[in-house]
């Protein structure tokens, strides 16, 4: 098999300045005429089709008519829909069969506004220097922080892609069909997704899918919620969770790990840079992040409310895996409702699946200094491609051998993203305010109170959760 | 030199804006391709290129340090609750 391209140079690097200046009027155009790849030449395509959109829509004012909003909307959407995964999904299944509705639909309306202040961030750190998360990191920081960093996000990724086989395995055994069936289908999927040599496409198929999280939304009508007593609860967070102290704040933790992980770090900043995004495009950007978070939180209030049945029926939901959930449902809001319920689960495994693939193999391009691009095709960036649909692979491997302790990834995934966040986080603050990268787009006061606050509210959140784990009787337990 | 980067991060500079009046750009001209791209985009220009290590502070050392410890701490934690639960439900 070929040498793959843009392995690492045998001349010295230069240094790398941030710069809106056109490649073509740069002092190495010249050079650069005889190196174009097929990468350039599908995201110059991209790039023509959002000028042309810019150009023709010039009467309006920042966004350039509703074209230009179609073709730069895509990272953030996919990583909030991608970030409602099955074991997202499951929690605020639980969530609402364990508390009903009170407490923790505003509480999960502010996990999403936490998530958007993070991500907005990587929106611009991709759109500036035009380089992944994990390449920046191992330039700005030395490979030492730089493997510490690809250390959390490879452990977190790989538990989070195996329990995203298992809302696939479990969604779709709501329906009768065999795991090793419904894993593969999944595989199948993604191999699917990542084949058409084209980001644009790629985003596009992932999107579609994406927008099936929305099967929550008439699985929740269905279950025909006393909409007052939501109001009551946006506005007043009552009533607040009763019961058990130390699994209300299992459920906190997991709530927030549902929104906020590592792997939306990596991957949204590296979509933005793969779709080539460029500084003008900012806006657009943020709009797409914004527009993520809220489909994503009503996605997930649908979840909560969905499973509302089984609080006031007293269905002790405590170890309900996804299917259990469904079959639970389906004297309250009928077949056709657990049956969307069920294919909502089986679509939150499959788009985080391919989320959550393709921003490892981001990553692993990133620091390999190897062709890290879905505008790529396969025999140009096989390492990415072996990578990306390899642990996939791993991890629907892992879900269908017998005795496995799933159990175990289970209950720590989501508990092990919030914990790992705070590195993540320092690393995109000091990223995000570093001025010779940034320039006029580094963050300023409000983004840095905001980004301190959401390090700060993380880091206690873990540290509560570990004195109440080694000290249970303060919970009164 | 700080100034010159800051100009080059100034707003409202579109490579493609000329390419935009076309109606189909000719991607075979590299020309064409370059003019779409800004410089640092190109992957040729990429990977001949580093930002460079930037000095961290001893605030920023420790920061990073103490959140390391902070995960390994909290992941021990993590395995005894665990532990805890499998052993509870058995």
């Amino acid at each position: 098999m070929s040498r793959p391209k843009d392995s690492r140079p045998t001349t010295a690097y230069q240094p790398a300045q941030p710069t809106t200046e056109s490649a073509a009027t740069s002092s190495i155009a010249r050079e650069l005429v005889g190196q174009l790849t097929h990468e350039d030449r599908d995201r110059a395509r991209d790039r023509w089709r959002v000028a042309r959109a810019r150009w023709k829509g010039r009467g309006w004012k920042s966004f350039g008519g509703l074209r230009l909003l179609w073709l730069l909307v895509g990272p953030g959407v996919l990583v909030f829909l991608g970030e409602n995964d099955a074991p997202s999904m499951l929690s605020y299944s639980a969530t609402g069969a364990r508390f009903g509705v009170g407490f923790f639909i505003p509480f999960v309306i502010l996990t999403f506004a936490i998530g958007l202040i993070v991500q907005e961030m990587t929106v611009r750190l991709g759109a500036v220097t035009h380089r992944g998360h994990a390449e920046l990191i191992f330039d700005r920081f030395g490979k030492f922080w730089g493997f510490f960093s690809m250390g959390d996000l490879v452990l977190g990724n790989f538990l989070t892609l195996v329990t995203e086989f298992i809302g696939v395995r479990a969604g779709l055994g709501f329906f009768g069909i065999r795991p090793s069936i419904a894993v593969g289908a999944a595989l199948v999927l993604v191999l699917g997704a990542i084949t058409t040599g084209r980001y644009w496409t790629w985003e596009r198929i992932t999107l579609g899918l994406a927008i099936f999280n929305g099967l929550f939304i008439p699985a929740a009508l269905l279950a025909h919620p006393d909409w007052s007593q939501v109001g009551h609860a946006l506005l007043t967070w009552t009533p607040l969770p009763r019961g058990d102290r130390s699994e209300i704040l299992l459920l906190i933790l997991a709530d927030i790990g549902a929104t906020v992980t590592p792997w939306m770090i990596f991957f949204q900043q590296s979509a933005v840079v793969d779709k080539g995004m460029q500084p003008r495009d900012i806006a657009a950007g943020r709009l797409d992040t914004v527009l993520g978070t809220l489909l994503a939180s009503t996605f997930a209030i649908a979840a909560i409310l969905a499973t509302v049945p089984l609080f006031h029926h007293g269905i002790n939901a405590a170890d309900f895996q996804g299917a259990q959930f469904a079959q639970a449902l389906e004297p309250w809001i009928g077949h056709v409702g657990a049956s969307l319920f069920a294919l909502g689960i089986f679509e939150a495994g499959i788009v985080a699946a391919i989320a959550i693939s393709t921003s490892s193999a981001y990553a692993f391009g990133e620091i390999l200094g190897t062709a890290h691009s879905l505008n790529r095709p396969i025999r140009e960036a096989w390492p990415f491609y072996l990578f990306l649909l390899g642990s996939a692979c791993a991890a629907a491997a892992l879900v269908l051998i017998p005795h496995a302790p799933l159990e175990f990834i289970i209950l720590t995934v989501n508990v092990i993203a919030v914990l790992a966040m705070p590195p993540a986080l320092a690393f995109l603050l000091l990223l995000v305010n570093d001025h010779d990268l940034m320039g006029e787009h580094a963050n300023g006061f409000w983004g840095n109170l905001a980004g301190v606050t959401v390090t700060v509210l993380l880091v206690c959140a873990g540290l509560g959760f570990g004195l109440f784990t080694i000290f249970p009787k303060l919970l009164g337990g | 030199m700080k100034k010159e980067k800051t100009k080059h991060h100034a707003q409202g500079h579109d490579p493609g804006a000329a390419a935009a009046h076309s109606e189909r750009p000719d991607l075979q001209d590299p020309n064409v391709v370059l003019s779409l791209l800004e410089a640092d985009q190109v992957v040729a220009a990429k990977t001949r290129t580093r930002f460079g290590k930037r000095n961290l502070s001893v605030g920023a050392r420790l920061l990073l340090w103490g959140l390391r410890v902070y995960v390994f701490v909290m992941l021990v934690i993590v395995l005894i609750s665990v532990i805890r639960a499998l052993h509870g439900g058995q």
